[in-house]
């Protein structure tokens, strides 16, 4: 069929045949049948793949913005083979559909106005030439007549359908979707705004007293140093400088660098001292000095010490030869004793750091057999560490005791020379227990300013369950707990020299106190003053008044007449004083009129002294949770009385 | 091929046959080309027409100008509801000879022409239309014990009012069938008028002239059935035809509502003599889709039934037949 084909296009015969009449009509219906078959398959097409590519975009839109994984995906697929197949078979019905053998034809004929004149000459063509009538041979002929102006290409034209705007539509879609990568935008979340720290005005004075009382009460350098930090922490809590975070991070900082160096400290002094007590213990001299030692009673160990040196230095009643040698052997024993203990210490470290080695070594050769339990490793680590513990004592306990084992040492030599020298070295001993008695008094301070710290952050903590409410009422507490009630604004102003008046609650009734005056209480109770006002004017400025009333008035009233008063006279200032009858209010009424006044006078100040000391004394001698001890300080703190 | 250029002739002749009748009768009858045509489509396909149209467009003198034109006898019966079948067709009369011997003779009715004109059709009983009709169909007549044969060519052309239809007697389905085409002679034109006025209200009277004899009407006649039709279209005819069934597949949704019956054979006989007979017009050699949908009208009008329903959203069987034409493609797939 090939090669026939080749041949007819090789001898040009289908273009022959193309002039052969009937042959010629024939061939133009078929194309114009064929271009109606593409026309028809075109059509389809466009019509019919919309589905799928509707589908490709509804599930890869799902695809994407569900972000399915592959699997998840798999279901899509298989039900878009439905779309698919419905495309497949309406192309194939379109394409395979039975045609009329005449369509082509007609097509012609009706493109080119024929009345069926081709069709017809077709038709009769068919009909064997025996059959036709005379009138069938004419129609043949009529039709083949028209042949060389028959144009399928007209006649059946294949044009883009109206369904291809859709299908390119969709096509741009899918494409445009395949590319398109969903992105999740996660808002980020703004920095939190700065917000400060807040503390009442007399929670802040509070701290800063108990800074004030600490760094009063010491000398020691590091003790003065975290007395400080504690103070600049305050101050930068007064001025706003720290969030919420920063304060309880240094708080932490500060407690834990407080912490580990007063127990380090303590610890390290409590074994020294423990090991210089056994062998001062051997010694019937140095027997009293060993047991203050070893009870911690620095003070009276120093007296003992003291003692002994005064018997060594006496010329009579000294003691014998052998007390001599057994103290001499003693202070000598004591000297070494912190030496002895940490090199003791080293030697089963290193033993234990030997044995640590070989073990792991093993382990590291041999992982299969012989090899040593993984828990002697863990538990010999947990004993090197205690060692290293123990070093760090031993040696912080050495520095601590090195000049008392110094002196001891020197007067132990001396002993053997010389008794009068001897008592000169265990005099400087004897010091040297007061430096370290000094030094624990320091470490007191320290832990009460980190009982101080710690009330502080749970003080903190309390306030920021409470919130601003809290705040403000504390702040409205503080205020009358000053004995600034709300409303109560100062009036003072200069109304000529020395007569500034008594601003805001008063107390008692005083008289003002000029620039140079005197201070002459009226009252001759025991208590002259309960109220606040000290002759000073209030915080507030004046209503009526031009100055503010913060100080005391320096003018003149230009309405007076006369001289002023001479004040180069012969005058001498005089404090007068009622007699202390012992008889001033009860302390119930003191404590009722501190609701009224506030927390001020030295009644109150007795008041509260004496109920805060039965307090603190319940607080050290009963079992109470630690949680009610800090509500306890902390209502002590807030009534605690305001200068 | 030589019969081919033979027949080829004989087309032309046809076509030049057909176009000095045209013109002849153009000569006195203005507009109504379709009527014309309709009329000539129905003499040469030996059947007969159903005019239709309101009083006064000229249907009588159209038919008498055609019978004058084609030389044929023509007679004319007015239909009334009192005319009676021996009326049209004839009676036996005792007649009484020269020799005084006295015989039965059968005197023909105005039916015997070559050219019968049934003027108001409808206003006769049925009676006396079914005695038309056996003589349309069989192209004879049988009184008593004789029967007449009529002579070639024969030709009816009823005429029927649409308006007046108190005390008439409409044409029954069955007989209505028996014509070829119902034609409806429409309202002239403004223009026309003018002409009917111009010629028929001065002392000018237009003369037709004979144009064609008898026997050239016979053998016009032979030649339409000569003509033939492929079978597409033919199968296109048969699938309008269908499609006026209402039950058919390719019934349009109008038919399928409003028709009570569809189109008979002789329907589709009509369309397709039609169809023969207007490619001759044409000089064409065979029928076209064309044609058949040209002759539908025509052709099928008077055989498709409209329902209760159709008739009462009076729908005209035109709009039903211009549909199907309208929806039915020329080739199925």
């Amino acid at each position: 069929m090939k090669a026939v084909r080749f041949a007819r296009r090789v001898l040009n015969l289908s273009r022959m045949a193309s002039t052969d009449g009937i042959g010629s009509l024939r061939r133009a219906a078929r194309r114009a049948t064929r271009r109606a078959r593409a026309r028809a398959v075109l059509s389809a097409v466009m019509r019919l793949l919309p589905i799928p590519l509707a589908y490709g975009v509804a599930a890869l839109t799902l695809v994407k913005l569900l972000r399915l994984a592959p699997h998840a995906q798999r279901p899509l697929c298989l039900v878009g083979l439905v779309p698919l197949l419905a495309f497949g078979w309406g192309v194939a019905r379109a394409w395979f559909r039975k045609r009329p053998s005449w369509s082509g034809s007609l097509a012609l004929d009706e493109f080119h106005s024929l009345h069926d004149r081709v069709t017809t000459a077709l038709a009769f063509g068919a009909v064997p030439e025996a059959e036709r009538s005379p009138l069938m041979q004419a129609a043949i002929e009529d039709g083949i007549a028209l042949s060389g102006s028959l144009d399928p290409a007209r006649a059946v034209p294949i044009r883009v359908p109206r369904e291809s705007a859709l299908v390119g539509l969709l096509v741009v879609g899918l494409l445009g979707l395949s590319v398109l990568e969903v992105r999740t935008y996660h808002r980020s979340e703004a920095p939190p705004a700065f917000e400060p720290m807040l503390m009442t005005a007399d929670d802040l004075e509070l701290f800063r007293d108990v800074a004030k009382e600490l760094q009063a009460k010491n000398d020691d350098p590091n003790a003065l140093a975290a007395v400080h930090r504690f103070n600049q922490l305050i101050e930068d809590i007064a001025q706003h400088r720290l969030d919420r975070h920063e304060v309880f991070q240094r708080m932490g900082e500060l407690e834990r660098d407080l912490k580990e160096n007063v127990d380090l400290d303590q610890d390290a002094r409590d074994e020294g001292l423990k090991g210089l007590a056994r062998e001062l213990e051997k010694s019937g001299l140095t027997k009293p000095a060993a047991a203050a030692l070893d009870e911690k009673r620095l003070a009276d160990a120093e007296k003992a010490l003291r003692e002994l040196a005064e018997k060594l230095k006496r010329k009579t009643d000294r003691p014998s030869a052998a007390e001599l040698d057994k103290l001499r052997q003693a202070l000598q024993k004591a000297s070494r004793s912190n030496e002895e203990r940490l090199r003791s210490i080293e030697e089963r470290r290193r033993e234990l750091f030997e044995e640590q080695k070989s073990l792991l070594k093993k382990k590291a050769e041999k992982a299969d057999a012989g090899v040593p339990p993984d828990a002697k490793i863990a538990d010999n680590e947990r004993r090197l560490e205690h060692l290293d513990r123990e070093r760090r004592g031993a040696e912080r306990s050495q520095q601590q005791m090195s000049e008392l084992d110094k002196q001891l040492a020197q007067a132990a030599r001396d002993l053997m020379r010389d008794a009068g020298e001897s008592a000169r070295d265990l005099e400087q001993g004897a010091q040297d227990i007061n430096r370290m008695a000094k030094q624990e008094s320091s470490e007191a301070q320290k832990r009460e300013l980190l009982r101080k710290l710690q009330e502080m952050r749970e003080l903190m903590r309390q306030q920021g369950k409470g919130g601003k409410d809290q705040l403000q009422r504390l702040m409205k507490f503080g205020e009358r707990a000053r004995g600034q009630s709300g409303g109560d604004q100062g009036k003072g102003s200069g109304q000529g020299e020395g007569q500034g008046q008594n601003g805001g609650k008063p107390g008692a009734l005083r008289l003002g106190r000029g620039s140079g005056g005197v201070e002459i209480p009226i009252g001759v109770a025991k208590t002259e003053s309960t109220g606040s006002g000290s002759g000073k004017p209030g915080d507030q400025p004046g209503g009526d008044s031009q100055a503010n009333g913060q100080h005391w008035g320096t003018g003149h009233d230009p309405n007076l007449s006369g001289n002023a008063s001479d004040l180069k006279g012969n005058t001498h200032d005089v404090t007068a004083a009622g007699a202390d009858t012992g008889q001033g209010e009860a302390s119930s009424q003191i404590i009722y009129g501190a609701a009224d006044r506030g927390f001020v006078g030295r009644g109150y100040k007795n008041v509260f002294t004496e109920y805060h000391t039965v307090a603190e004394q319940a607080l050290s001698q009963d079992e109470i949770p630690s949680g009610y001890r800090f509500y306890v300080r902390r209502y002590f703190q807030l009534i605690r009385p305001r200068d | 091929m030589a019969e081919a250029d033979q027949a080829r002739e004989e087309v032309s002749e046809f076509q030049k046959q057909v176009g000095a009748l045209r013109e002849e009768i153009g000569r006195v009858i203005v507009g109504n080309r379709d009527a014309i045509d309709g009329v000539l489509s129905c003499m040469l396909a030996s059947s007969h027409a159903l005019l239709e149209g309101v009083p006064g467009l000229g249907k009588t003198m159209l038919v008498r100008t055609l019978a004058g034109v084609l030389g044929l006898e023509f007679s004319r019966i007015q239909f009334t509801p009192d005319l009676m079948p021996a009326d049209i067709i004839g009676t036996v009369v005792l007649d009484e000879g020269a020799n005084g011997a006295k015989n039965l003779e059968f005197r023909r009715g105005p039916i015997f022409a070559n050219i019968v004109l049934a003027d108001e059709v409808n206003r006769a009983t049925p009676k006396t239309q079914s005695a038309l009709l056996e003589a349309m169909q069989e192209h004879r007549v049988t009184v008593g014990r004789t029967t007449h044969v009529i002579e070639e060519p024969y030709f009816v052309l009823a005429t029927q009012n649409p308006l007046e239809m108190e005390g008439t007697y409409p044409l029954p389905e069955a007989q209505l069938d028996r014509f070829f085409y119902k034609l409806e002679v429409p309202f002239p034109t403004r223009d026309e008028l003018h002409a009917i006025i111009d010629r028929t209200t001065t002392e000018q009277h237009a003369e037709v002239r004979r144009i064609a004899s008898r026997e050239q009407i016979l053998r016009m006649q032979a030649l339409v059935r000569k003509v033939p039709v492929a079978r597409h279209v033919q199968d296109y005819a048969i699938r309008v035809l269908q499609a006026t069934h209402p039950n058919a597949e390719e019934a349009p949704e109008l038919v399928k509502r409003f028709v009570r019956t569809g189109g008979s054979p002789r329907g589709v006989q009509a369309m397709l003599l039609g169809a023969k007979i207007r490619a001759l017009f044409d000089g064409r050699f065979a029928a076209a889709i064309d044609d058949v949908k040209a002759t539908a009208l025509p052709a099928l009008r008077h055989r498709v039934l409209l329902s209760f329903e159709g008739e009462a959203e009076g729908i005209a069987s035109d709009r039903i037949i211009s549909e199907i034409l309208k929806k039915l493609p020329a080739s199925k797939e």
